[in-house]
């Protein structure tokens, strides 16, 4: 069997499968599923330098993020910070490299790895530099998605402090302010890459 | 089945309209993850010595510690996090999966809201693995007080894991089939052997459920 010609003008709703007739809609106005409520699609305007902007701080972010020394703590003289890297290796050094490997994955190497496909996506679509190989990468864009979890760090960091509190007199460092940042622009990227933008551009683009 | 040569025009990649033995993997990976569970509750996950002394807690018994001395917020939040919701998530998968294979009185709407609740649950379990590594790092002041992690980390965090794996790997769409006919079960299950790749955008209009037009919202 041929490829349906008319998917085109087809929709199918990401929450509840139904298939839809794409409605024409203005930028700036979203299409919502008739059936559960959920989000179809959206139109924005210049979807593409925002993530490009956003994506690209991010990356920058990740150095001061990772590097510099997130909480430290002293009591009766003595003191001690920790970076993000520091969490790793102080595992690794006990012998626990299942856990340093989740923590390194989730927090470090999957966001470095989603914001560098989000660039590249944005990029390549605004400069029009279409090409299969985009594909591979929105997939696994799509892919990396759900293994973010800078979101779930920061919510630990916070429970931390919340538990050091009591213990030792207590210091913020310039790594949790760049966490912040990062995760700011992480949450960003994924608000203004346009997955509807894209495929509808990239389509243009192969079927030429 | 016809479906079977298509191609999807955006991604160019072979469609399938399911996962192949989508339940197969589900279950093992929940099996797994259940497994887990066990070690993750019974080790400790941490060790915390103060002057010299150590003292070993288990998830509970953290919990535990927090109510003690008055820390309700961060009680609720861990037992939440590290206890109620990795618990929830493998009785969710469970439910999803006993329901791909029969009708049940819940409605495919509510079936469906337990699988997104399950899958959007996965990553904040790993809360707990991440406070461990936070504290064991910086918490070090000697011999003054100072945490280490402990066994139970890692059954934990594979545990989350598997759970991730578990619901990653379980098609949704296994559930519509059930309500919609009980008597076409035995296409889906040779079509779940036939198919080989699974393309992100099933376009696959199906044919009872007809073309709705879409409501159009301004947005806020
Ligand atoms: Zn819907």
């Amino acid at each position: 069997m041929k490829p349906a010609t008319s998917l085109n003008n087809v929709v199918i709703c990401r929450r509840c499968d139904a298939a839809l007739s794409k409605p024409n809609i203005q930028p700036g106005h979203k299409a919502i599923c008739p059936g559960c409520g959920a989000l179809l699609f959206e139109l924005k305007k210049n979807p593409m330098e925002r993530t490009m902007a956003v994506s690209l701080a991010g990356l920058l972010l990740f150095f001061p993020a990772i590097l510099l020394p997130m909480i430290g703590v002293s009591a009766a003289g003595a003191h001690n910070e920790a970076s993000l890297i520091d969490c790793i290796v102080i595992l690794l050094n006990s012998g626990y490299h299942i856990v340093a490997l989740i923590v390194f994955l989730f927090t470090i190497a999957i966001p470095i790895v989603h914001l560098l496909a989000a660039f590249y996506i944005a990029v390549a679509v605004h400069f029009n530099k279409i090409s299969q190989s985009l594909l591979v990468f929105f997939r696994s864009y799509h892919v990396l998605d759900s293994w973010t979890m800078l979101h779930v760090f920061f919510l630990g960091v916070i429970v931390s402090i919340y538990k050091i509190v009591d213990l030792a007199e207590l210091t913020v460092g310039g790594g949790l302010i760049s966490f912040v940042l990062l995760l700011i622009c992480s949450t960003l990227v994924s608000v203004t890459l346009d997955h509807y933008y894209v495929w509808e551009k990239m389509e243009q683009a192969l079927e030429d | 089945m016809e479906a079977e040569n298509q191609q999807c025009p955006r991604c160019h990649r072979t469609f399938s309209t399911r996962k192949i033995n989508s339940l197969s993997h589900t279950f093992a990976w929940t099996i797994a993850a259940l497994v887990m569970l066990v070690p993750a509750n019974l080790y400790p996950m941490m060790i915390y010595y103060t002057l010299g002394k150590p003292e070993a807690s288990t998830i509970l018994e953290g919990i535990a510690t927090f109510v003690q001395f008055g820390m309700y917020p961060v009680a609720i939040v861990i037992f939440i996090a590290s206890f109620v919701v990795p618990l929830a998530k493998i009785i969710g998968l469970f439910i999803l999966m006993y329901h791909a294979k029969r009708a049940s009185k819940l409605t495919v709407k509510q079936q469906g809201q337990l699988y997104h609740i399950v899958e959007f649950l996965g990553p904040w379990s790993m809360l707990d693995v991440f406070v461990v590594a936070i504290m064991a790092a910086v918490v070090n002041l000697g011999f003054l007080s100072s945490i280490e992690a402990a066994k139970g980390i890692t059954y934990f965090g594979l545990m989350v894991v598997f759970t991730m794996l578990a619901a990653e790997s379980f098609d949704a769409r296994l559930l519509w089939d059930v309500q919609k006919d009980d008597v076409q079960k035995d296409d889906v299950q040779k079509e779940n052997s036939q198919n080989e790749n699974t393309c992100k955008h099933p376009p696959q209009p199906p044919s009872d459920v007809g073309l709705n037009q879409a409501s159009q919202h301004d947005s806020p």
